[in-house]
Parts: structure tokens; sequence; C-alpha cells
């Protein structure tokens, strides 16, 4: 403990720089790719770009609520949600980062979707009201289990989801690394979610998962700006 | 033949139209394209909407379909769509 604390002695220096880049990376994947959705109209750009919208919001809020953390030397949901600004802060926290590995999963799966409900109005608006209402009960009762338990159950949800495109993309002989990629994305969410509701892991667990966290931002980054930026003719 | 998927029709209207010197007429566009009269009509109110294609009177009689500045950026970026959608599984 005395090793980490001279090893760390700033943790939420450590998370700023963190959210920061994740941010960063998120934002500029958000704006790099709005030239080819405004020509395409492809919704499946679309909800690909709302993720990291999304992600950039959560983060935000994320290093926010450390920073309620730091200032109120606390270190539990409960004692916090005392404080409005905390619980404010913490319910679009929620909101936001389960938006935002649902666009991220709908980008895969909107075009599996029966035409009916993919191109309903109200699919989208009804997500987002579900998730409101979970954040918000989660919050009121003060139940860090329920977030959890609802991150958990996406989670499996993407995971399947995720292998059966995998399975479909491979049926078509094309390959793409990128379900491995956001289950990557995905279980180092969760452990941040974790870490910020549950429990404090220690500071070298939480670099690592920061480590990685940023790892995986920067190979999806490398993607899209290698796919979003070249012209018909394959050239940079 | 492949059915083509939405993208591809697109592309292959503004080709229609680039490779005729930016200007068609809608009897020999609607059949270059090979669609139906109906899918036609609906591509073509989105392609007007969407400001990829205007349509004009012509010089003789009728009117035709111009390729916009902002549809001859589709062609060119049409490949790198393409490879991000099939790259992230979009």
């Amino acid at each position: 403990m005395v090793t980490e604390q001279a090893l760390f002695p700033n943790t939420f220096g450590m998370e700023l720089i963190y959210s920061f880049v994740i941010i960063f990376c998120s934002l500029i994947i958000y704006f790099s790719t709005k030239e080819i959705y405004k020509l395409s109209n492809y919704p499946g750009i679309k909800y690909f770009r709302e993720a990291f919208l999304f992600f950039a919001l959560a983060y935000f809020f994320k290093s926010f609520i450390s920073f309620l953390f730091l200032i109120f030397n606390v270190r539990g949901i409960i004692e916090f949600s005392s404080i409005f600004f905390g619980v404010l802060t913490l319910f679009f926290f929620i909101y936001a980062s389960t938006m935002a590995i649902f666009y991220l999963l709908y980008s895969i799966v909107w075009k599996n979707l029966k035409e009916n409900l993919r191109e309903s109005k109200f699919t989208i608006p009804l997500i987002h009201i579900f998730v409101l209402v979970i954040s918000a009960t989660s919050i009121i009762v003060h139940e860090t289990g329920v977030v959890i338990l609802l991150q958990v159950f996406v989670f499996l949800f993407i995971a399947i989801q995720n292998y059966s495109s995998y399975r479909k993309l491979k049926s078509k002989k094309k390959s793409s690394s990128i379900h491995l990629i956001y289950l990557f994305l995905f279980v180092f969410w969760m452990l941040n979610l974790s870490d910020l509701l549950i429990v404090g892991f220690g500071p070298i667990i939480e670099l690592v998962v920061s480590l990685a966290s940023i790892g995986i931002f920067l190979v999806i980054l490398y993607k899209v700006t290698r796919y979003a930026g070249i012209n018909e003719y394959g050239k940079a | 033949m492949a059915k083509r998927d939405k993208l591809e029709i697109i592309r292959d209207i503004l080709r229609i139209i680039k490779d005729n010197h930016g200007h068609i007429k809608m009897t020999p566009l609607l059949r270059k394209s090979n669609l139906s009269s109906r899918r036609f009509a609906d591509y073509k109110s989105e392609l007007l909407g969407r400001k990829l294609i205007k349509e004009v009177e012509a010089k003789k009689k009728g009117k035709e379909i111009l390729i916009t500045e902002k549809g001859m950026e589709f062609l060119d970026k049409y490949r790198a769509i393409v490879n991000f959608v099939s790259e992230f599984d979009l």
C-alpha cells in the first residue's frame, strides 16, 4: 500500500489524463466520421458516431465524479448521493455510458432487425426513455447493484450479438477484428464502472484498466482515421 | 448477379450521370440504372433531397438530371464509405 502510494501519489491526476485521452479519441472519431456520414446518410455510421459522442460524455462525467470524490473525500455511493450535484452527475454518467454501449451494439445489429422495427421513429426514443428510467431508478433506490446488473445483462447480450455478427461475417468469407476489439472495450468498460461504483481497485489495477482502455480507444481511432480518410482510388 | 445494396445503387446512378458529362435525361437514366420505375422514383427523390443531384429544364425540351458537387464528392469518397462500413460491420 505504501509502495502504491509512493508510486501513485496523485491518482486523480492520472484519472484526469486518462479521461482526457478517451474524450479526445472519442471526439476525434465523432468528428472525423462526420463527412462520410453527411455524404452517405448511412444509419450504421450514424449509430457508430452517436456511440462515441456518448462515450465522450460518459468519460466527462466520470472524471467529474472523481473530482467530486476528491473534493468531498468519500468513496461510496450512499454517502455521495447526499450531494445533489454528485447525484446528478452520476445519473448522467450511468445514462451516457449505457447509451454509448447501446449505440455501439445497435450500429452492428440494426441491419439484422425487421424493417418495421429499424425504420420506426419510436425505437431509439424508447431506448432513451428506458435507459433514463433505469438510471433514475438506480439512483433513487441507492442501488449500484441495479446498474451493475443492467451492465452485465447488456454485456451478455452484446457478447451474443457480437459473436453472431462475427459468424455471419465469417460465413461471407470476410474478416474483421472489430468484434474482438468491441468485446475488449465492453469488458474494460465494465471494469471501469465497477471501479467507480463498487470499490476502488487500487492504483495498480486502475492503471492497468486505464491503459488497456486507452489502448482500445487508440486502436479504434487508428482504424477510423485509416478507413474514413481514403478516396475512391485508395489513396490517402 | 448479387443484389445491390442502397449505397451501390446510389453510386451507380451518380456514375451514370457523371459518365454522361454530368447530365442526363430521365428516360435513359431510368433504363441504365436497372431499377423499376417505382424504385427509381424513390431513389430520385432521395437523391434530390440529399442534394446529390438536381433537376433542371433541358436546353431543348423536358427535364434533365445533373450531378451536383456533393454527388461528385460521394463518388470520390464511395470506396472509403464502403470500406468503413465493412471494417466496422455497420
